[in-house]
C-alpha cells in the first residue's frame, strides 16, 4: 500500500517536472505578434548577408594577400617561443627584438591567467632552414628575458612541412565537410532539409574565418582542428532542430521549432559556458586557440541554426502543406 | 531504497560501473614519493652496480611500473632536489648503496676530478603519480620531425627507425619514441620524441645521415658501422680530451682535441694495407717519418678530420686505430665539453653506421619542463571548472536534482573512463588531446539534455502517446546522428598532418565513442529509473 501511494506521490511530482519542462504553448496571438513567427522568410536575409558579407571580405583577402587566412606559424613555417616569467613586458620585448631584427615579422603577446602575467609567446617568420638566424634570434630571446635555453620552449617548422599542412588541412576540411553532409543525407533523406544543414555548417566554417580574419586572429595546426571540430559540433543543435520538424508529430511546425530551440539553447548555453571558462583560464596558446575558435563558431552557429535553417525548414515545410 | 536497488542491479549501470572500476585500476593512482629512474648511462658507475647493472627502464613501461630510488646510503630520497643534495655529496671511489623499489644496489663511484665522481649516470626524474603517460608539452622534452628527402621504402625507413633508437640509446637516451608517421597525401615523416630532455646535440645526431668514411687520397679504407670497425672504445682508458692538446686559436678561440681508439675488421685493415704499401714515406723535422698521403676522415661527404699516418703503419695490416677531432668554445671549459660532444656523437655513429636515407630535420618543439608542470595544473583546473560551470547550467535550467546530478556523474564518469582509456594504449596526453577531452564532454552535455527533453520535457500528452523505449529511441536517433557526424568530421584528421593531430582525433573519436555506448545509455537509465513512471 505505501509503495503505491509513495508512487502515486512520485507520479504526481513527475507530471509536475514535466509540465514545468513542456513546450511554451504561446497563444495564437502572442505567435502572430513575434516577428521570429512571422516574418522568418525575412529574417533569412541575416544569415544570408552575414555569409555574403564574410565571402566577400575572404575574397578580398584573397585578392589582396594571397591567403584566406592569418597562417599561424605551423601553417607557413617558423618559429615560436615560450618563456614563463611575471615581469616579462612582451610590447618593450617586441620592440627590442624587432629592433634588432627588422627585416622579420615578430609578434610578441602576453600569456595571461585570470588577468595575471604569466609569460610571454613570441611568434616569427624566421624559418629554421635559415640556421645562423634562427640560432642568434634564440639567443636575443635569452639575452633579452634572461631566462636560459633551457628554459624556453621553442618550436620550430619548416616551411616546406608549414605548407604541406596547410595543403592537408584544407583536403581534411574538406572530406570532413563531405562525411558530414552524407551522414546527414542518409539521417534525413530529403535534399532540402539535408541541404539546409550543410547549408548552416558552411556558412558557419566560412563566417567564423572572416570573424577570426577581422580580428587579425592567427590560426595554427590546433586552429584548424577546431575548425574540423567545429563541423561536427555545430550540426548537433542542426539535427536537433531537423528531427524534431520532420519527424514528430506533435504540435504545429512553430511550435515544434521553439521544442528544438529550448534544448538546443540549453545546449549552445553549456557548450559556450564551458568554452568561455575555458578561455578565460587557460594559459596554453594551443588551448586558446582552439576555444576562442569554438566559441566565434558557436555564436555565428546560433544564428545559422535558430535564423537560417529553422527558416528554410518551416518554408518547406509550408510548401509541403504542414503547417 | 527500492530506487538504488534498481539503479545498482541494472545492466547498464553495472556496465558503466564496470568501465569505472577498470579505468581506475589501469590509471591507477598513487601517492607515493621518491624519484624515477629515467635512463641510466652507459659505462657510467651505475650501469656497473653489483649485484647486476642497473638498467635504462623499457619505454614501453607503464609510468607506474617504472624503477623508483627509494634511497641512497640508507638516507630517503623524496624528490628530484633531494636526490641532487645527496649525489652532489660524493666523493670519488666511494662505494654507496641504492635502494629502489625493486632491489638494492652497489656503485663505486669514478675516479677524477669531483664532478665526474659525483655523476653516477642516472637520470632521474619525480615519481610518476599514476599511468597516464604526459604528452611532451605537459612533460617538457624534445620532439623532433625528420621527412626523408629522397624515396624511401618501407623496409628503408623501418631500418632508418632502428637506426635512430640504437643511436640515440649509444649516445645514452633510452626513454624515446621513435615512429614512422605519414600524412594525407602519403608522404612519410619519422617521428622521434624525448621525454625530459632539452637537448640541442640530439637533433644533430638525428639529422646526420652519419656517413662515416676514413679515405686515404681517393681511397675509401674502411666505413662507420660494424662490418668494418669492430670495436670503438667509450671508456676512459682509451677515449677522451688529448691531453696536452686545449689551446688558442689564431682566431681567439679555444680549441681542444679528443681521441678515441677503433678496432677494425682483419678486411678493413689488409684494405688500409694494400693502400698504404705504395706511399712514399716523407720525413718530418722532428724524426718521425710520415706516409706521403694523410688518412682523412669524412662525416657525409665533408672531411672532418686529417692524421698523418707513422712510416711504421706502411703496408701494415693494423686493426687498432685512433680517431681524432676537436671542438672549439669561448673558454678551455667550453672547448672540453664541445670536444667531448662531438667525441660522443662520432662515437655514436661509428658504432651504428649510417641511416639509409638521408633524413632532414622539418620540424623541433623543445618544451621545457617547467612550462609542461604550470600547463597540467592549469588544464586541470580549466577542465573542472568548465565542468563546474555546465553543472551550475544544467541544475539552474533543469531545477531538479534527479536530472543535473545524475548528469554530473555521467560527465565525470567520461572523463575517467577517457583517461583510463589512455592508459591502457599508453596514449601520451598532450595539450590538444586536453582540448578534446573538454570537448568531448561538451558533447556528452548536448547528448544528456536531448536525452533528458526527448524523454521528460514534453507534455503530459506527449508522455502518455509514447512508451520509454520509443522516446529513448527518438532521443538516441539525435545522440547517434550527432556522434556519427562528429566522428566523420574527425577521421581526416586522424591522417592528416603527419600524425600531430592523431591525438586530438583519437581522444575525441574515444571519448564521444564510450560516451554513446556506455555512459549516455547509463545516464537515460538512471533517468528512467528516477523520474520515469513506470505502470
Amino acid at each position: 500500500m505505501k509503495r503505491n501511494e509513495r508512487r502515486r506521490r512520485h507520479e504526481q511530482k513527475v507530471q509536475e517536472v514535466q509540465v514545468e519542462h513542456s513546450e511554451p504553448r504561446q497563444t495564437h496571438s502572442s505567435e502572430s505578434r513575434s516577428i521570429y513567427y512571422r516574418d522568418y522568410k525575412k529574417l533569412l536575409i541575416i544569415p544570408m548577408l552575414m555569409l555574403i558579407i564574410a565571402l566577400v571580405l575572404i575574397g578580398v583577402k584573397l585578392a589582396t594577400t594571397g591567403e584566406f587566412i592569418n597562417k599561424g606559424i605551423s601553417l607557413k613555417g617558423g618559429t615560436s617561443i615560450t618563456a614563463l616569467g611575471d615581469n616579462l613586458d612582451s610590447k618593450l620585448i617586441e620592440t627590442q627584438l624587432k629592433s634588432e631584427y627588422s627585416s622579420i615579422e615578430i609578434n610578441v603577446r602576453t600569456l595571461e591567467n585570470s588577468g595575471q602575467n604569466v609569460g610571454i609567446f613570441i611568434e616569427s617568420d624566421i624559418l629554421p632552414e635559415d640556421n645562423l638566424t634562427s640560432n642568434a634570434f634564440i639567443e636575443s630571446v635569452q639575452k633579452i628575458t634572461g631566462i636560459p635555453r633551457d628554459n624556453l620552449s621553442i618550436e620550430t617548422i619548416g616551411q616546406t612541412l608549414g605548407d604541406a599542412f596547410f595543403k592537408q588541412t584544407l583536403v581534411a576540411i574538406l572530406i570532413a565537410f563531405i562525411f558530414m553532409g552524407g551522414v546527414v543525407y542518409l539521417y534525413f533523406r530529403t535534399i532540402v532539409p539535408s541541404a539546409a544543414v550543410i547549408l548552416a555548417a558552411f556558412s558557419n566554417i566560412v563566417v567564423t574565418i572572416a570573424v577570426l580574419n577581422i580580428f587579425e586572429i592567427k590560426v595554427g595546426t590546433a586552429g584548424i582542428a577546431a575548425l574540423l571540430m567545429l563541423i561536427g559540433y555545430s550540426v548537433d543543435t542542426d539535427i536537433v532542430l531537423s528531427t524534431r520538424v520532420l519527424k514528430r508529430k506533435e504540435g504545429t511546425v512553430y511550435q515544434r521549432v521553439l521544442g528544438a530551440m529550448k534544448t538546443g539553447f540549453t545546449m549552445n548555453i553549456t557548450t559556450l559556458g564551458a568554452v568561455i571558462i575555458a578561455l578565460f583560464i587557460a594559459e596554453s596558446a594551443v588551448l586558446q586557440e582552439i576555444m576562442l575558435i569554438i566559441l566565434i563558431g558557436l555564436l555565428v552557429d546560433m544564428v545559422n541554426t535558430w535564423i537560417q535553417n529553422a527558416g528554410i525548414i518551416r518554408w518547406y515545410m509550408e510548401k509541403k502543406g504542414d503547417m | 531504497m527500492g530506487k538504488f536497488k534498481e539503479i545498482f542491479t541494472n545492466k547498464r549501470i553495472i556496465i558503466l560501473i564496470i568501465f569505472l572500476v577498470l579505468s581506475i585500476i589501469l590509471i591507477g593512482p598513487s601517492l607515493s614519493e621518491g624519484v624515477a629512474i629515467r635512463s641510466v648511462e652507459k659505462n657510467s658507475s651505475a650501469s656497473q652496480a653489483l649485484p647486476h647493472a642497473m638498467a635504462s627502464p623499457d619505454p614501453n613501461l607503464k609510468p607506474m611500473n617504472r624503477e623508483v630510488i627509494q634511497s641512497i646510503n640508507g638516507i630517503p630520497v623524496k624528490t628530484v632536489e633531494e636526490y641532487y643534495t645527496q649525489i652532489n655529496t660524493l666523493t670519488e671511489n666511494q662505494t654507496i648503496t641504492i635502494k629502489t623499489n625493486k632491489q638494492n644496489y652497489f656503485l663505486t663511484t669514478k675516479t677524477g676530478n669531483l664532478t665526474e665522481a659525483q655523476d653516477i649516470g642516472i637520470n632521474v626524474y619525480p615519481r610518476p603519480t599514476n599511468n597516464i603517460k604526459k604528452g611532451l608539452d605537459l612533460e617538457g622534452g624534445t620532439r623532433v620531425l625528420l621527412q626523408p628527402q629522397e624515396e624511401a621504402s618501407q623496409e628503408d625507413l623501418e631500418l632508418t627507425v632502428a637506426n635512430i633508437k640504437q643511436r640515440l640509446n649509444v649516445f645514452g637516451l633510452s626513454d624515446i619514441t621513435v615512429r614512422i608517421t605519414n600524412d594525407l597525401f602519403g608522404t612519410n615523416y619519422i617521428s622521434v620524441e624525448i621525454p625530459g630532455v632539452n637537448e640541442q646535440e640530439v637533433k644533430q645526431l638525428l639529422a646526420q645521415q652519419g656517413k662515416f668514411e676514413a679515405k686515404i687520397g681517393n681511397e675509401t679504407v674502411f666505413k662507420g658501422g660494424n662490418k668494418d670497425i669492430l670495436y670503438v672504445c667509450r671508456t676512459a682508458e682509451c677515449s677522451g680530451i688529448t691531453p696536452g692538446s686545449c689551446g688558442i686559436t689564431n682566431v681567439g678561440e679555444y680549441s681542444c682535441g679528443f681521441r678515441f681508439s677503433i678496432s677494425l675488421s682483419q678486411e678493413a685493415a689488409q684494405k688500409q694495407a694494400s693502400v698504404t704499401k705504395d706511399l712514399a714515406v716523407v720525413p718530418s723535422g722532428f724524426g718521425q717519418s710520415y706516409l706521403s698521403e694523410n688518412l682523412t676522415l669524412h662525416l657525409d661527404d665533408e672531411q672532418v678530420d686529417e692524421l698523418r699516418i707513422g712510416a711504421d703503419l706502411k703496408g701494415n695490416p693494423v686493426t687498432d686505430i685512433s680517431i681524432s677531432g676537436s671542438g672549439v668554445g669561448v673558454n678551455q671549459k667550453e672547448a672540453t665539453s664541445a670536444s667531448l660532444q662531438s667525441m660522443k656523437q662520432l662515437q655514436t655513429i661509428l658504432v651504428t653506421g649510417s641511416l639509409p636515407v638521408k633524413l632532414e630535420i622539418v620540424k623541433t618543439d623543445t618544451i621545457s619542463p617547467a612550462l609542461g608542470e604550470g600547463f597540467i595544473q592549469n588544464a586541470i583546473l580549466v577542465g573542472l571548472l568548465s565542468i563546474l560551470i555546465v553543472i551550475i547550467i544544467v541544475s539552474v535550467r533543469y531545477q531538479e536534482w534527479k536530472i543535473s546530478i545524475p548528469m554530473s556523474i555521467t560527465m565525470l564518469s567520461e572523463v575517467i573512463i577517457i583517461l583510463g582509456f589512455a592508459s591502457l594504449i599508453g596514449w601520451r596526453m598532450d595539450m590538444v588531446a586536453i582540448a578534446a577531452i573538454i570537448i568531448a564532454i561538451g558533447s556528452g552535455v548536448d547528448d544528456q539534455i536531448v536525452i533528458a527533453d526527448e524523454t521528460l520535457g514534453k507534455t503530459k500528452k506527449d508522455v502518455e502517446n509514447y512508451s520509454w523505449k520509443q522516446k529513448l529511441a527518438r532521443a538516441f536517433f539525435i545522440v547517434m546522428a550527432s556522434y556519427l557526424t562528429l566522428v566523420v568530421a574527425m577521421i581526416p584528421l586522424w591522417f592528416a598532418g603527419a600524425g600531430l593531430l592523431k591525438g586530438f582525433a583519437l581522444t575525441t573519436i574515444a571519448g564521444v565513442t564510450i560516451g554513446v555506448f556506455v555512459t549516455r545509455p547509463a545516464y537515460a537509465t538512471i533517468l528512467e529509473i528516477l523520474v520515469e513512471n513506470k505502470n
